[in-house]
């Protein structure tokens, strides 16, 4: 088997005496498309935030294609605490795309996916554009090229965000809860976008949602996360339809009662 | 010469060094407080306490004395300086402590979903800033900057006290001379407002423009 691309060693993570993450190992494969779910504020946002470096890692390790993220070896071997250049090193193999889009909003649709390889990447303006328009032109918003996101649709903004994370390049990209904030109508044209980056290409995806049907028709693999522990683990037809723990049927069973299928 | 071409002539002169003071002060207003303001938000405790304390002797004490203290107190201790000098570094020193606390709010009043977002796009902690924090600070402190040029440029009235020849020195003088006060000194007023009129309209323009479509 291939070395995994992202691999978690017994993470723990604390707010203060709040224990939210309870000693995880997980692994991601190189092209894999995992879905989480799990019940509100059993810890799924908090273990993407770890991954995305925008929470500290209380306690074990996480590895990105065998580099530690947030540690170092030093001579001897031992770990300690990354330094700013290890962490943006290792970092810039993720990316993630919010639930609220956080796009800039001081910038034009095209200038918000030329942002980033320009400025971080040092990329010639002029393929940066290229490259922006391509992605801009997956995700159907070509036209908007020249609009600032104040006048999109939730929709249309998270596809931009996906074009901005996309345009990077990352070899694993986040998704937490992306159509959480969207109108029911314009739902599907995100998923649909997500769809696509899933069914192309060789990017890992982590992605939480509650969209039970979209998490089978995405995902290679689906992790229940509940009270900051992976509970269950397996192929989206074992989980969905086959759960063992008590608590994933109890989920599940509350979720199909409460949600209506959009099929 | 003519006693209107006398009036016109030395208010002129007087209005230069005015216009001249301000926007002087101004840079250096808005130098100090856009590195205060930064300094103010630094993780190290030291940076922030020597800005604080900046901020607040310049606040907790007037202008005027400030002035007085730089032009007539700092040459004792071998610091002379011009009255022009003196009054843009007082000015500008007053008017940075106020200006940083303007660039410390703005830069706060930024959405944390932005720092994320430069985050997961791998901007360093400058880039971050420079490209996507300040821009969007800056369109939201501009009607704070816009109010505090304007103050600025009437505050400049108080250098005539250390005997620079703004606008208002050469009234006094005209005043003391010709005894015409009420003219003279209507003609201050007007010159005053017709300079700060605009300059009030130019900011609420240039806010419009800046935020036309987008905020
Ligand atoms: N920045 C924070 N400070 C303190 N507690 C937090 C913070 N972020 C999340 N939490 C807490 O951590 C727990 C897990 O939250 P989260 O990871 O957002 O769960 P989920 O995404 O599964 O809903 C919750 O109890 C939440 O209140
Ligand atoms: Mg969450």
């Amino acid at each position: 088997m291939s070395e995994p691309i992202v691999r978690y060693n017994n993470v723990t993570k604390y707010f203060d005496d709040l224990q939210v993450l309870d000693g995880i190992d997980f692994e991601i494969q190189p092209g894999e498309k995992v879905a989480l779910i799990g019940p509100s504020g059993s810890g799924k946002t908090t273990f993407a935030r770890l991954l995305m470096t925008l929470e500290e890692i209380t306690d074990g390790t996480i590895e990105v294609e065998g580099d530690y993220l947030w540690h170092e070896q030093d001579d001897n071997g031992d770990l300690k605490p990354a330094s700013t250049d290890h962490l943006r090193k290792v970092r810039s193999n993720i990316g993630m795309v919010f639930q609220h889009f956080h796009l800039f909003p001081h910038m034009t649709v095209l200038e918000n996916v030329m942002e980033a390889p320009v400025t971080v990447q040092g990329r010639d303006k002029k393929e940066a554009k290229k490259s922006a328009e391509d992605m801009l032109d997956k995700v159907g918003l070509l036209d908007k090229a020249d609009t600032y996101p104040a006048q999109l649709s939730g929709g249309q903004k998270q596809r931009v965000a996906i074009a901005r994370a996309l345009v990077m390049d990352p070899k694993v990209l986040i998704f937490d809860e992306p159509t959480s904030a969207l109108d029911p109508e314009l739902v599907g044209e995100v998923l649909d976008v997500i769809k696509d980056i899933a069914d192309q290409g060789d990017t890992s995806i982590l992605l939480i949602t509650h969209e039970m049907d979209f998490a089978k028709e995405v995902a290679d693999r689906i992790a229940f996360f509940d009270g900051g522990k992976i509970i269950e683990d397996g192929p989206p037809s074992e989980i969905l339809y086959n759960p063992q723990a008590p608590r994933l049927k109890e989920f599940l069973e509350r979720f199909m009662n409460t949600q209506s299928s959009p099929e | 010469m003519s006693f209107w071409e006398l009036i016109v002539s030395l208010l002129g002169q007087g209005l230069v060094i005015t216009l001249l003071t301000t926007v002087l002060a101004a840079i250096l207003a808005l130098v100090l407080g856009f590195i205060g303001g930064l300094m103010r938000l630094s993780k190290n405790k030291f940076i922030r306490f020597i800005v604080a304390i900046y901020v607040e002797v310049f606040r907790g004490t007037s202008l005027l004395v400030q002035l007085f203290w730089i032009y007539f107190v700092l040459p004792m201790f071998g610091l002379r300086m011009s009255a022009l000098t003196a009054a843009v570094l007082a000015i500008g020193l007053n008017y940075g402590a106020y200006t940083s606390e303007v660039v410390r709010s703005g830069i706060q009043s930024v959405d944390e979903g932005q720092t994320e977002a430069s985050i997961a796009l791998n901007f360093t902690r400058v880039q971050r800033m420079r490209r996507i924090i300040i821009p969007q600070a800056f369109i939201m402190m501009l009607p704070n900057l816009g109010n505090q040029l304007i103050e600025l440029f009437k505050s400049t009235s108080l250098v005539a006290l250390i005997t620079l020849t703004d606008l208002t020195y050469q009234a006094n003088v005209l005043n003391a001379t010709t005894l015409q006060t009420t003219q003279i000194f209507t003609a201050l007023l007007v010159i005053y407002f017709v300079i700060a009129w605009p300059m009030t309209k130019g900011m609420k323009m240039l806010e419009r423009k800046m935020t036309e479509g987008r905020m």
